[in-house]
């Protein structure tokens, strides 16, 4: 039973950036945007928020700082976004160049400006944002599980997912949104502002790609260089895994986390090193069933039918 | 048909940047030096001198920082401290460089400003400074030069070339893992973790001693002790080595030895997040001040080795031209026993187990030609049963 608690705290870890960044994603190329820079905005978003812990660790501690963090990598994120959008949109380039772009520009720009500030590229900071939920603490399994030692952000991450949903399936701007990632001229001649729907998909991605920065650094490391591990990538990985539909990315995304957690942890954890199964068949999994699944569903993916191709409104 | 042509891409594209990102942060931190922890210092309240008052403005001794600051609690401040130390006991100018960037051009040029400044002997930190003091001691033949962690060669290795001038220090790493493993058992702990970096020479010395260590103390006092192994590929917290640190944790282990850099911030994470509380061994230099999880640190003196070599210039037996290695002997490792946090270790006992190592009465294994893999090497241990997590 302990080691079941572990690993589904250890799986939360992993799977709760992924969610966020993958829903973030799907905001993006459901209006029609390939956003493949999300690697890039994690880690400007880890960056200045990570930044903000440093600079106030000594007058400032717990869930508030923690707040302000979220807000200033969300910001980031939307900020940084902001370049993407107005490269692919207004200047319809090819999405996946501005994307690597942001890619390369943003470590280089985190380790530049962390060297300015403090003369060394890594950023430190003091973890003082674990939680204990009074009275759902004690709840027998489930309280350690979820309530012990817990982050706010993984509460957070459980919302924007409800909230996505609805977003995306239950108003009219979800709908908007969508239809311009399907057929953005039909949208247009519905009197839908392509642009701007385009614009709000990027925006929110980068929203989503900042805070997921921030949420993946935090709890696994006492300091942030310039650094994600390439889960901004992985986060691609599994939206398409998911269909880009918020349910499916949930599934894809803690199917990984428990792939993931298992991979590293299966050592410290007494049934899984007694099955001796190398460590190397649980770090290949989820990908090798990544590959399996996508081949054969390739056939009737979901994909927004006009991701990645810039809209232009005189072209029919 | 495209479709799956454009999965197949972008898993590829996938794992093509994963792993640059992976050799990218490796090679950052072997920019970071082999299992050499580039602390991040908070702003300096350790009150680091920066430099003495010089009349004519010329400053004798000089030290030249690698990537950190003057007050980075690691390579840097310890090497600064034992110049200071020297000069101050002495009366004698002196004055810290910093680069403006990490590579060798910037290093030499920063080496070349000292020289002018009127450096007599110039202190290069790191084994960042192979190559520059490689260049440097034929570009400046008046000027000494201590090298720490590394030997003078040049950009690709192929020539080892160290003058009469330059003295270089490497240290005896294993020294420093074993009495760390010895003061953890002796302390009382039967469930020990090493967590490495990338399996490069320093860090394995320094997981070869710790089992080595812990199997003396456990023999000693009639214990069984069981030793997780691992070594995690790269000198970056991640958070698989932060998984993996907390589930050996929650498996009961007591103290893990981070040996490797960031994955030492891995975990003291791991550690503090733990429950009950789980401890860590730092490396390198004293990582006390990183995070309250760090119980001791295997270090190596930078300080006493500056000190000496500064020391035996100024008495005229400068011992260049050949590499010059510290051990305990020398006081050349060691643990910071002023900031440990141990329950039952004492003062005597480490001075007890020190004396033996320096004496040499301790000799230890060190690993065989192309193997990382401490249960292959170290086949006579009996009250140390070693996991070795691939």
């Amino acid at each position: 039973m302990q080691s079941l608690i572990f690993i589904v705290q250890q799986t939360i870890y992993f799977s709760i950036p992924l969610l966020i960044v993958a829903l973030g994603a799907m905001f993006a190329e459901r209006s029609g945007i390939i956003n493949i820079a999300m690697e890039g905005i994690m880690i400007m978003g880890a960056f200045t928020g990570i930044l903000f812990l440093n600079l106030t660790g000594n007058t400032m501690s717990g869930q508030l700082q923690l707040m302000i963090a979220i807000v200033i990598s969300v910001v980031t994120g939307m900020v940084f976004s902001l370049f993407h959008a107005y490269a692919s949109i207004n200047m319809k380039a090819d999405q996946t160049i501005s994307g690597t772009a942001l890619n390369m520009f943003a470590p280089a720009f985190a380790i530049f400006v962390a060297r300015v500030i403090q003369g060394v590229q890594q950023v430190q900071f003091t973890n003082t944002f674990r939680l204990d939920v009074p009275v759902l603490k004690d709840i027998p399994v489930i309280g350690p599980m979820f309530f012990q030692g817990a982050y706010i952000t993984t509460y957070l991450g459980v919302a924007i997912l409800v909230v996505s949903t609805i977003v995306l399936y239950r108003t009219r701007f979800g709908l908007r949104l969508r239809s311009c990632g399907e057929n953005p001229h039909a949208a247009d001649a519905a009197g839908i502002n392509v642009y701007k729907m385009q614009y709000a998909g990027t925006l929110i991605s980068g929203a989503l790609g900042g805070l997921g920065g921030l949420v993946f650094v935090v709890p696994t490391s006492v300091n942030f260089n310039a650094d994600v591990a390439g889960y901004g990538f992985l986060a691609i990985a599994v939206l398409i895994f998911g269909q880009w539909h918020p349910i499916k990315i949930l599934g894809a995304s803690f199917f990984f986390g428990v792939m993931k957690a298992i991979s590293a942890s299966y050592s410290g954890i007494p049934f899984l090193a007694g099955v001796g199964i190398p460590s190397y068949f649980y770090k290949m999994f989820p990908y090798i069933v990544t590959l399996i699944v996508l081949i054969f569903t390739s056939k009737n993916s979901q994909a927004p039918k006009a991701e990645g191709k810039p809209f232009d409104k005189g072209q029919r | 048909m495209k479709k799956r042509f454009l999965a197949l891409a972008l898993v590829a594209a996938m794992s093509v940047t994963s792993l640059a990102a992976c050799s990218s942060s490796s090679t950052d931190a072997t920019t970071a030096a082999a299992g050499e922890t580039e602390a991040a210092g908070e702003e300096a309240s350790t009150g680091v001198k920066t430099q003495s008052e010089s009349e004519d403005g010329k400053y004798e001794l000089a030290l030249v920082t690698d990537l950190g600051t003057i007050d980075d609690k690691a390579f840097n401040q310890g090497a600064w401290e034992g110049l200071v130390k020297y000069a101050e006991e002495n009366g004698i100018s002196h004055k810290y460089y910093q680069p403006q960037e990490g590579t060798t051009d910037s290093y030499l040029e920063t080496i070349g400003l000292a020289v002018e400044g009127g450096a007599k002997l110039v202190v290069c930190p790191g084994y960042l400074f192979e190559e520059p003091v490689y260049l440097a001691q034929d570009m400046y033949p008046d000027t000494y030069f201590i090298l720490l962690d590394g030997e003078p060669h040049n950009a690709d290795s192929s020539d080892y070339k160290t003058s009469d001038k330059v003295m270089p220090i490497l240290y005896q790493e294993d020294q420093a893992g074993y009495l760390a493993g010895y003061a953890a058992v002796k302390d009382g702990m039967t469930k020990l973790g090493f967590l490495g970096g990338m399996a490069v020479p320093a860090v394995v010395k320094f997981g070869y001693g710790y089992i080595q260590g812990a199997e003396a103390a456990a023999e000693e006092d009639g214990k069984n002790v069981e030793i997780m192994y691992n070594y995690t590929g790269q000198f970056a917290a991640t958070p698989e080595a932060q998984a993996m640190a907390a589930s050996w944790y929650q498996n009961g282990t007591e103290v893990i030895f981070s040996c490797g850099g960031a994955v030492g911030n891995s975990a003291m994470t791991a550690a503090e997040a733990a429950n009950p509380q789980g401890k860590v061994i730092g490396v390198d230099v004293d990582q006390s001040g990183e995070s309250e999880t760090v119980i001791t640190s295997a270090m190596k003196m930078l300080s006493n080795s500056v000190y000496d070599g500064i020391k035996a210039y100024y008495e005229g037996n400068f011992p260049g031209g050949e590499t010059t290695t510290f051990t305990a002997a020398n006081n050349g490792v060691g643990l910071p026993m002023e900031t440990s946090k141990f329950e039952n270790f004492t003062q005597e006992q480490y001075d007890e187990v020190f004396a033996k190592l320096a004496s040499g009465e301790v000799e230890l294994t060190s690993f065989s030609e192309g193997n990382i893999d401490p249960t292959k090497d170290l086949t006579n241990l009996t009250n140390v049963k070693v996991t070795y997590v691939e």
